[in-house]
């Protein structure tokens, strides 16, 4: 009833020169004195006002759903209502539009106690002089708030697309690598039987083309397992749980016990923290670099040693051998799926170990890499958050 | 251990594979009988006797594939788990998965035990054999067929 309509304040203004940016302004006023003075300072300012005003709470409520404005001004101390309800029934409507308060007598406690709960700025009645430039920094706080949420919506689209098209490929590695399992195994064991059952009675040609059927299709059998190994961890939930490297190295030790035995391995390990891991996941990388420290070795036994270090909010882990080092040009190509350094003969395996330990370390939050050891051989080194729950088992 | 010929039913829709188990199945001493149907739905009729079945005999190990057209293993398994007149046939799932969730809800569904279908040829071979020589030739199997 008391709006001023929006062609009227434009007629008013456009006898000017200059074309005013267009603002739409909600008054909250119940004061039919205090709204006229509001309006008429507000054709005072930079801006051409289409402004809009309502008294009741239900009013402001209806109006945002239908015409939202750039920005609202709200009489603190309304008669049936606060300012500050116009303030909560904007965020209930998941609107982010600027509120500035305008207020007969207000406190400075008062003032930064609104502005701390959201208020853009505050105007007294008696310096409505300062409402223009209370509303130019409103649309500037909000312009900057705009963009600043478009760059993190758009940050987080790209997040979203890539871990999505990182899923899609987990999932298409784990199904084609379980799919193909069926027809290789049919190939692998017609072929064995091939050989078991044929060898010597055709000539010596077709024995040798079979072996190679058979040779093949064992190793694309074991690619084909790594393949889903490496995207098993990818697959699978990481718990987080209280973990005691000593424990799990043990464990990993134990389980390489055969392999330490024949190659005459020593291998050592000193104090190693507990902290957040997945226990069986971090085993396997353990296990990983030890069996890498016993099969790259020279011609004297192996020596392994791992050791722990705080740098820092993460724990620095370190597996270090004397075995044939590796030259800083390789030092990151290791890591990559089935990236082999060496001949099958001289090393035997497909080269997954360290790319199935690095996916785990930092799916863990971590990093990887391999430096040369001083004397020869490599050391492995890796970290993992120590998170809030590790405790301080320092190594000395 | 059983007297006479073992009844084994073999439920696959390889005939490769079907072929590498009657081979296999053959490889222990233990005489039996070895009946091959392709898919659950046939299962299921050669174990109730249905239409060209009714002169089956009743099986004393089955071995079942999970991933089957028409009917499922697992659906099946949980048939013949449920069915008073069958349930206390062994089953023996053999089937190419390694799933924990695979595994997992054949037991569930009261499977008698899981094997994988080994990669290797002599694998195969030595799994199917140990299997027959244990269901036939040392398990103790329900004599008659029963209804609760």
């Amino acid at each position: 009833m008391s709006a001023t309509s929006a062609a009227t304040a434009r007629k008013d203004e456009n006898s000017g020169i200059a074309i005013k940016p267009q603002l739409r302004v909600l008054l909250v006023e119940d004061n039919p004195a205090d709204r006229d003075l509001i309006l008429r300072e507000l054709r005072k300012g930079e801006f051409d006002v289409i402004s809009d005003v309502v008294q009741t709470a239900e009013e402001f409520r209806q109006r945002i759903k239908t015409n939202i404005p750039d920005v609202v001004l709200a009489d603190y101390n309304l008669g049936q209502w606060r300012g500050m309800e116009a303030l909560e029934i904007l965020r209930a409507e998941g609107l982010d539009i600027p509120l500035i308060l305008v207020s007969g007598a207000m406190g400075a406690v008062t003032a930064v106690e609104c502005i701390k709960q959201g208020v853009t700025d505050y105007v007294l009645k008696d310096s409505l002089a300062r409402l223009s430039v209370a509303l130019r920094g409103a649309l500037k706080d909000k312009e900057a708030r705009q963009e600043r949420n478009r760059n993190q919506q758009a940050l987080a689209g790209k997040v979203e697309e890539l871990a999505r098209s990182n899923a899609d490929l987990e999932q298409f590695a784990y199904v084609a690598s379980h799919d193909l399992q069926e027809p290789l195994r049919m190939v692998s064991a017609y072929t064995q039987l091939l050989a078991e059952r044929y060898r010597g009675k055709l000539d010596e040609q077709a024995d040798k083309y079979i072996n190679y059927a058979v040779d093949g299709a064992a190793r694309m059998q074991s690619l084909i397992q790594d393949l889903l190994a490496f995207s098993r961890v990818g697959r699978q939930e990481t718990a987080l749980k209280t973990t005691d490297c000593n424990e799990i190295v043990g464990q990993a030790m134990r389980d390489l016990q055969a392999a330490i035995l024949e190659s005459g391995a020593t291998v050592t390990h000193g104090p190693l923290p507990r902290l957040m891991a997945s226990s069986s996941q971090l085993k396997q990388v353990f296990q990983n670099l030890i069996a890498n420290g016993l099969k790259f070795r020279r011609s004297e036994p192996p020596v392994i040693h791992i050791s722990a270090e705080k740098q820092g909010s993460d724990w620095v882990f370190s597996v270090a051998d004397n075995g044939i080092g590796v030259s800083a040009e390789h030092a990151e190509s290791i890591f990559i799926i089935f990236n082999r350094l060496h001949t099958r003969t001289d090393y035997p395996g497909n080269g997954i170990g360290l790319a199935i330990s690095k996916k785990i370390v930092e799916r863990h939050g971590g990093s990887i890499q391999a430096v040369p050891n001083q004397g020869g051989g490599t050391i492995v080194r890796f970290t993992l958050p120590a998170g809030k729950s590790a405790d301080r088992q320092d190594p000395a | 251990m059983m007297a006479g010929t073992a009844e084994i039913l073999l439920v696959d829709d390889n005939p490769a594979d079907l072929d590498l188990t009657i081979d296999a199945l053959a490889q222990s001493s233990w005489p039996s009988h070895v009946r091959t149907v392709s898919d659950g739905a046939e299962a299921i009729a050669f174990l109730r006797r249905e239409g060209k079945y009714s002169g089956a005999a009743r099986p004393h190990l089955v071995l079942l594939d999970l991933n089957l057209p028409r009917k499922d293993g697992r659906s099946v398994l949980a048939d013949v788990k449920t069915d008073p007149a069958l349930r206390r046939i062994p089953v023996v799932i053999f089937s190419t998965s390694q799933a924990a969730k695979d595994i997992e809800r054949s037991y569930e569904l009261g499977a008698n035990s899981y094997v994988s279908k080994p990669p290797t040829l002599a694998e195969w071979v030595a799994a199917v054999k140990l299997l027959k020589d244990f269901w036939i030739g040392c398990a103790c199997l329900p004599r008659e067929e029963q209804n609760d």
